[in-house]
């Protein structure tokens, strides 16, 4: 058994506090899918891309320990970063939950006439076993509607760090695709975090520091 | 590296204001990481890729960190993937300890290769660099390079080599 992604995603992001942020991946429809589904909000990043996208959670996570931090990752991105398990398993921060869009094909690359290309979750990769191997506290796959919902309600009301692969059935919602390339949501983010913690993280050129402070007007 | 260079080293890391390290550790920098990790006012996250190390760095920085991975320069090869995906792609600034195996002084085969294609890769993915031989430049040099990865949102690197490491005058 596996879900529908616009569905289920649909359902993680009625879930995700206000105040949460999330590290998405930046490939393919899922990225489209889920700008749909927020309203493209810039608490989400769409910055994560194959192999990165949860050591970049991790990272975020352990900067801002009193957030909540979601990050929505592929199936082909996970398999092709593995050590990205190792050090999530080993800060296992309590602050991040991870969900995994496991259709099992490398969907962005679109089918040819034997259809899509399999990844190895399609076999005898099992991700969640080995997000346990690894350390992760929690961490389990999900088939069903009634299983994400329990996934989903324990990220956000018990907290402790989460690894959630969720099968997925291939296929995408007809969305707009996203206009912003990476610099434009990096911008985006990290003003929205000033924003949200108080904090600076873009640093005014010290030149053009000194010279304000030198105004006496 | 020598004790007094990764003294200066650490010196240096706490001038620029990073609080944040990861790093794989290496023959040279072993010493490095052991003063890193007992800092308290740095979060040092150990790693077994230093592409990971990249990776993990770059969210510390998004949530306002300043963050530095520390690395053999082996490890460039394998970060280099994700400094492209990441920092040529979106801007976001690291800075990059990177132990010169393959120097001139290199004493060991292995070593060789590592020389060869670091500075040439540093360029191809834009990273500003000094090499630091001498242990009294290699302070103001992490800060100085700190500075520029800040103002050009992008990494920039010190590569550490030469009486920084060995002891043969």
């Amino acid at each position: 058994m596996s879900l529908d992604r616009y569905g289920w995603l649909g359902r993680l992001a009625a879930a995700v506090p206000d105040d949460a942020l999330v590290m998405s991946t930046y490939i393919g429809a899922v990225s489209f899918e889920w700008s749909a589904l927020t309203s493209e909000h810039p608490r989400t990043a769409h910055l994560g891309q194959m192999g990165d996208v949860i050591g970049l959670a991790v990272g975020l996570a352990l900067a801002l320990p009193h957030r909540t931090v979601v990050c929505l990752d592929g199936d082909g991105s996970v398999l092709m970063e593995l050590g990205q398990l190792v050090v999530m398993g080993q800060e296992a921060p309590d602050n991040l939950v991870v969900f995994v869009v496991d259709n099992e094909v490398y969907e962005s690359i679109g089918s040819g006439e034997k259809g899509p290309r399999p990844t190895a979750t399609a076999g005898t990769t099992d991700l969640a076993a080995m997000a346990r191997a690894a350390g992760v506290p929690h961490a389990v796959t999900v088939q069903t509607a009634e299983e994400l919902d329990r996934e989903i309600d324990a990220a956000f009301f018990e907290g402790g760090c989460r690894f959630v692969d969720v099968r997925t059935e291939p296929g995408f919602a007809k969305v707009p695709p996203r206009q912003l390339d990476g610099f434009e949501d990096k911008y985006r983010f990290v003003r929205y975090v000033e924003h949200l913690e108080g904090i600076q993280i873009l640093r005014l050129a010290r030149q053009d520091r000194q010279l304000m402070e030198r105004s006496d007007r | 590296m020598r004790d007094e260079a990764a003294a200066q080293a650490l010196a240096g890391l706490r001038e620029a204001g990073i609080d944040f390290v990861s790093g794989l550790p290496d023959g040279w920098q072993r010493n490095l990481h052991e003063l890193v990790e007992a800092d308290p006012d740095i979060r040092y996250v150990p790693v077994c890729n230093e592409g990971v190390g990249f990776s993990v760095c770059a969210g510390a920085w998004l949530g306002g960190r300043k963050s530095a991975l520390i690395m053999e320069n082996s490890g460039l090869r394998v970060a280099s993937e994700y400094i492209a995906r990441i920092s040529l792609g979106a801007g976001v600034p690291v800075v990059l300890l990177l132990s010169y195996r393959g120097d001139v002084g290199e004493t060991e085969h292995w070593g060789i290769p590592h020389g060869i294609v670091v500075e040439p890769l540093l360029r191809a993915l834009r990273i500003p660099y000094l090499v630091v031989r001498n242990v009294e430049d290699l302070k103001i040099s992490i800060v100085r390079a700190f500075r520029i990865s800040e103002a050009q949102l992008h990494p920039a690197a010190v590569l550490i080599s030469g009486d920084c490491v060995w002891e043969d005058r």
